[in-house]
């Protein structure tokens, strides 16, 4: 017997989009140049290697986890390609190489996680650590050069948008549509939102949290990649400021820390919306620490607006009201 | 006379989604009788009992202790004098025996926290001169059957004028059930009243004077137990139709080889478990819990480890691996939904489907609208009550969502079904038409095994009935054997022994316990520093002088300090990324008022402004923990943007050079060593005295360690977090005080590092992210450690790199070998 019930409110996942509207349609009328062409050129490549960090993190507290050894892999990502750039001749073979070891090391969190259980943050805070000395080992602490054709690759421009708009854009409709819509999405939501239901049910859990650390150390390696070919070199602290915002990104998106469902393209909409709302707060010429204000907010305001009672039931009631 | 009422339950109603739990149901507990309720699972015994400790709220009705209105105020409901014993004990796993039974009393009753251990183990004593519990030790290190007696011994600790006691003799070996029902006798001739709880008609019976009978959350009145015979209160409890509800068992196809065969299968908590089923058969599972049929069924599905032979159809499963045996074609679905039989957020279509994602897939992509279809065919035939396929799970109620999963499985075109307690919290409409849905099955050749602690429901629905004692079958029933009377005497006649276990311990076992222990990560830690000085001093003649090891202390200060705070949060399961930016502000909010030629006023002023920053931070943090309800790391997250901001706004750059002589005061030294240092170890000290020794700190490492039980020990969360939130940031506040001595000026981002160093030195001190664990010394220690690591490696002409490296390497081997050494012995 099946119950009607009211159409589907703005759901989790809906409020980002809605906060990206109000942000871009404010920044129109208070500093249009936060959103014209020239700023946005210059935004969207950092904006994309966000969107890229923030889609592997997302997987990893889809598992109830935390990657905190991600500023260490995007960096190591940097290096390890100008490294492989050079002994192997071929950048692309470098490129390969690089997330082949990045996803090693994503496989060694997870394993750290769901085999030894060792909690997520610990774990991925001593490899963070781990991966940042092998980092500084192998550049001897000065910056390396990344090959002219992956700079050139990097920062081209497709039909007048960079190209790692598009690599990022890809990636998000790629993982979130094996999410939502193949048997190995599905089982791994299910293993997230509950870990022993899936186990009972013939599951293999480990390979999934496992999997979801491996496929997130890709994803750092391209944004690792993406980063040092835009900049042009690479440097033993690349990666160092964007730990807090690629989880910042996850929780303004609205994944659950609580595991099992999330979105990655939510959470790339809170990338973007990030990215834009840090370049409102400096054209209003207002100082870094406004930003981190901004940001803070942001937060706050992303987590407690779900708490609050259904806006549609909300509108429902002012209409019956009028 | 109503001072003679103990305990007065006045039409009280539950009702929960779906299903009304208890309706209008009225008893008197009268002092000095033994008060049995009696009723079969899902009766409404359980909510009851919710309901009369306060835990539950009732929707109609009063609950009232002594003549007082009690409903819904657990710490009322204690003051009154109620206690219960609970079938799952509500005891603290990282907290001593001693600990919970102090806990467990009135605060009146507590002796000095300095005499716990012998204040606990005389009460133990009193239960059992032999006793074999020892007060301080760690109760996860307790079995089953200890466990309980500590809740026993703690429920009588609070000298109770009304006693519940819920399923007492469950976990009891016979020996001290004598003890119990001599107890129980001596506190009625004082005038105690006692409810006591349990299926066992026999021993309600031989105990209780009066009796009240619930059936499907409605009394059946309350009865002299002298004019019932067990005949009549089985009756009560199961109604007139007693087998009306089950459809006619249809005979298993006959011939044929066995389609399960098991052979020999051994496992945590059974051995050598042998039995077959045929084709179409139902094959019921009886016992007492904790005698082996739910080990025996985990270790079947391959949830647990497994030794013997698994026969599907003539082929061979492994045992031990989930994966293997549901691919098989062995479906389990466990009796405990919400823990591992469903995904409760995720929708009634996707827990429907998920045993048949394979077949509605094509290339590994679900085809939607054919899943859609089949969960709305699935929902029409079983005729569940909800508001679509697309609503969470969660939202129906028990019996719809029993139902939801139960489609699922026979959707999968399963071999064998293996359903444990298939009715649970389901209420009768549903459970006839699940009993339809098994027996339908069968007849169309699916094989079944049913767990059930109902008697009842195993008579009514299994060819076959066998019975599990001490891990063991002991008996089957078949055919016209197979009745309620029949397994519920196979049951309890088989059920009474129990094995005492325990003994001698094993050298290797003494070993890990120690490891498992708060003092095992302070002795390692310990340890390494000691090793790696040493190693560093013979490499290094420079490094064991006294102006390098005056040198690294002066470092230790500060992050030992912080990692302190870090400590106090982590105990009660939280984490504080604040802490670092709140070193900063501390540098920053110093540079204004201890700078050169400041007035002593200002500086007074400037002490004022760091307490006041360190509590209004502490405030925040708890604030968006505790009422708003954010994640810690959340919620810190944005503290810790927060902090970083108001320090940029007041120095955007390093400024403010404080005043020399202030440095040097924080810089002093006595011989060689750094006061401060000496400082934070004094600190470190005085809070584990404080977190061991008083009253508060064992409450607040119990709230960490398990905070529902805390909450039956009256344990108020909101203050348990407000204190380690508020603590955290004063300590963290007092490390950026330290900090300054090598700072020198207002820098908003020089604490910034000191968020990550603290939580690697508490979990290297031995914190478990899970709460409950570790200790300030152990903090300490840690900060000692990583502090050490980055001196000595500068000493022994190590790169940055390899500090980082091994940084990393120690934290992992540290924290690996203390959760597997806690799991080991938990499991041991």
């Amino acid at each position: 017997m099946i119950i009607r019930s009211r159409p589907p409110a703005v759901g989790e996942f809906g409020w980002i989009w809605i906060a990206l509207v109000l942000l871009v349609g404010v920044s129109a009328l208070v500093a249009p140049s936060a959103i014209g062409l020239a700023s946005v050129y210059s935004m969207l490549p950092f904006a994309s290697v966000l969107v890229l960090l923030a889609i592997g993190q997302t997987l990893v507290v889809q598992q109830r986890g935390l990657d905190m050894s991600v500023a260490a892999i995007v960096t190591i990502a940097g290096l390890l390609v100008a490294k492989f750039s050079v002994l192997t001749g071929s950048p692309m073979v470098g490129v390969v190489l690089t997330c082949a070891v990045c996803g090693a090391a994503g496989i060694l969190n997870g394993l750290l996680v769901a085999r030894i259980g060792i909690s997520p943050i610990v774990a991925t805070l001593a490899t963070g650590a781990l991966y940042f000395g092998v980092a500084r080992i192998l550049s001897g602490g000065s910056a390396m050069p990344i090959p002219p054709s992956l700079q050139a690759l990097a920062q081209a421009r497709l039909l007048g948008a960079p190209v790692l708009f598009y690599v990022a854009a890809v990636l998000v409709v790629v993982v979130s549509l094996v999410l939502r819509s193949t048997v190995v999405g599905r089982r791994f939501i299910a293993v997230g939102s509950n870990i022993a239901a899936a186990r009972a049910q013939g599951t293999r859990t480990a390979a999934y949290q496992i999997g979801s650390y491996a496929v997130a150390g890709v994803c750092y390696a391209i944004a690792g990649i993406a980063l040092a070919g835009f900049i042009g070199y690479a440097t033993p602290t690349a990666g160092s400021s964007y730990l807090l915002p690629s989880i910042a990104a996850v929780v303004v998106g609205g994944t659950p820390f609580t595991g099992g469902k999330g979105s990655v393209v939510a959470t790339a909409g809170a990338a973007m919306f990030m990215t834009l709302l840090d370049q409102l707060v400096l054209s209003l010429g207002a100082s870094p620490a406004m930003q981190l204000l901004a940001q803070a907010v942001a937060i706050i305001i992303a987590v407690s607006i779900r708490r609050l009672p259904n806006p549609a039931k909300l509108l429902g009631r002012h209409r019956r009201l009028a | 006379m109503p001072q003679d009422i103990r305990l007065r339950v006045v039409g009280v109603s539950k009702r929960f989604p779906g299903v009304w739990a208890l309706r209008h149901v009225s008893f008197d507990v009268l002092a000095g009788e033994v008060h049995g309720l009696v009723g079969e699972n899902g009766a409404g015994m359980s909510t009851l009992m919710g309901i009369a400790s306060g835990a539950l709220a009732p929707d109609e009705g009063v609950v009232s202790v002594n003549g007082v209105d009690v409903s819904a105020d657990p710490d009322l409901v204690r003051a009154r004098g109620l206690a219960i014993v609970r079938q799952e004990p509500a005891l603290m796993p990282d907290l001593s025996v001693a600990e919970n039974i102090f806990l467990g009393v009135g605060a009146e009753r507590r002796p000095r926290p300095s005499e716990m251990n012998l204040w606990a183990q005389r009460l133990l004593g009193e239960w059992d001169p032999d006793t074999n519990i020892d007060a301080a030790e760690r109760v996860d290190l307790m079995n089953a059957q200890q466990r309980f007696i500590i809740e026993i011994v703690k429920a009588l600790a609070g000298d109770p004028t009304v006693l519940v006691l819920d399923e007492p003799t469950e976990h009891l070996m016979s020996d001290d059930v004598g003890r119990l029902f001599d107890r129980i006798r001596a506190l009625t001739r004082r005038g105690v009243g006692v409810v006591y709880i349990s299926h066992r008609i026999r021993e309600v019976r031989s105990i209780a004077d009066r009796v009240t009978v619930l059936r499907e959350g409605q009394s059946q009145g309350t009865h002299d137990i002298a004019s019932l015979t067990e005949k009549d209160i089985v009756a009560l409890i199961v109604g007139k139709a007693v087998n009306h509800e089950f459809p006619e068992k249809q005979p298993p196809q006959s011939g044929g080889r066995d389609r399960l065969e098991v052979r020999g299968l051994s496992g945590e908590g059974f051995s050598e478990v042998s039995l077959s089923v045929r084709p179409g058969e139902i094959l019921g599972l009886a016992g007492m819990d904790g005698q082996g049929k739910r080990e025996f069924v985990a270790g079947l599905v391959g949830l647990t480890a497994g030794r013997g032979q698994i026969v599907l159809d003539g082929t061979a499963i492994r045992p031990g691996s989930s994966s293997h045996t549901a691919a098989a074609g062995l479906q389990y679905l466990s009796g405990s939904r919400h823990r591992d039989g469903m995904f409760a957020e995720l929708s009634v279509r996707e827990n429907f489907s998920y045993r048949t994602l394979r077949n509605i897939a094509r290339a590994g992509v679900i085809r939607r609208e054919a899943e859609t279809a089949a969960a709305e065919a699935a929902v029409r035939s079983f005729d569940v009550k909800t508001p679509g396929v697309e609503a969470p799970i969660g939202a129906l109620s028990g019996g719809n969502q029993q139902k939801v999963l139960i489609a699922g499985i026979l959707a999968a075109d399963p071999r064998v079904v293996i359903v444990d307690e298939p009715t649970q919290g389901v209420d009768i409409g549903a459970r006839v038409f699940i009993y339809q849905a098994i027996v339908e099955a069968a007849r169309r050749g699916i094989s079944f095994i049913v767990v059930s602690s109902d008697a009842g429901e195993l008579a009514g629905l299994c060819h076959r009935v066998a019975v599990f004692s001490r891990g063991h079958i002991v008996g089957e029933l078949a055919g016209a054997e197979v009745s309620e009377s029949a397994i519920i005497s196979a049951v309890l006649t088989s059920g009474s022994d129990r094995r005492r276990q325990g003994g001698t311990e094993s050298l290797g076992h003494r070993v890990l316990k120690w490891f498992a222990g708060n003092w095992a990560p302070l002795a390692t830690v310990a340890t390494i520093i000691l090793a790696l000085g040493l190693y560093a001093g013979i490499s290094n003649e420079f490094y064991l002088t006294s102006r390098s090891i005056g040198g690294m202390l002066a470092l230790v200060a500060a992050l030992a300090m912080v990692a302190c705070g870090q400590q106090a949060l982590m105990l009660i399961g939280g984490i504080d990324l604040s802490v670092g930016p709140l070193m900063g502000l501390t540098t920053v909010v110093m540079s204004f008022f201890f700078v050169k030629d400041m007035p002593l006023e200002m500086q007074l002023a400037g002490w004022v402004a760091l307490f006041g920053v360190a509590i209004a931070v502490g405030l925040l943090n708890w604030a968006l923990v505790d009422p708003l309800g954010m994640h810690p790391m959340m919620a810190t997250l944005a503290t810790f943007m927060v902090l970083q901001s108001v320090s940029l706004v007041l120095r955007p750059t390093p400024a403010g050079m404080i005043d020399f002589e202030f440095l040097d005061a924080v810089n002093t030294r006595w011989a060689f060593l750094p006061v401060a240092a000496l400082l934070a170890l004094a600190v470190a000290l005085a809070l584990d005295a404080a977190l061991f020794r008083s009253g508060l700190g064992i409450k607040l490492r119990g709230f960490g360690s398990r905070a529902d039980a805390a909450r039956v020990a009256g344990i108020n969360p909101r203050l348990m977090r407000l204190l380690a939130y508020v603590g955290c940031s004063v300590l963290a506040v007092a490390a950026g005080v330290m900090m300054i001595g090598q700072v020198g000026v207002g820098d908003a981002m020089s604490g910034n590092d000191y968020t990550l160093a603290s939580i690697a030195a508490a979990v290297v001190g031995g914190a478990s992210l899970f709460g409950g664990r570790g200790s300030f010394l152990g903090a300490f220690l840690g900060a000692l450690l990583i502090t050490q690591i980055n001196v000595v490696t500068t000493f022994l002409s190590l790169t940055d790199g390899w500090r980082s490296v091994l940084l990393g390497v120690m934290i992992v081997t540290a924290v690996a070998a203390y959760s597997r050494a806690r799991k080991m012995v938990v499991a041991a």
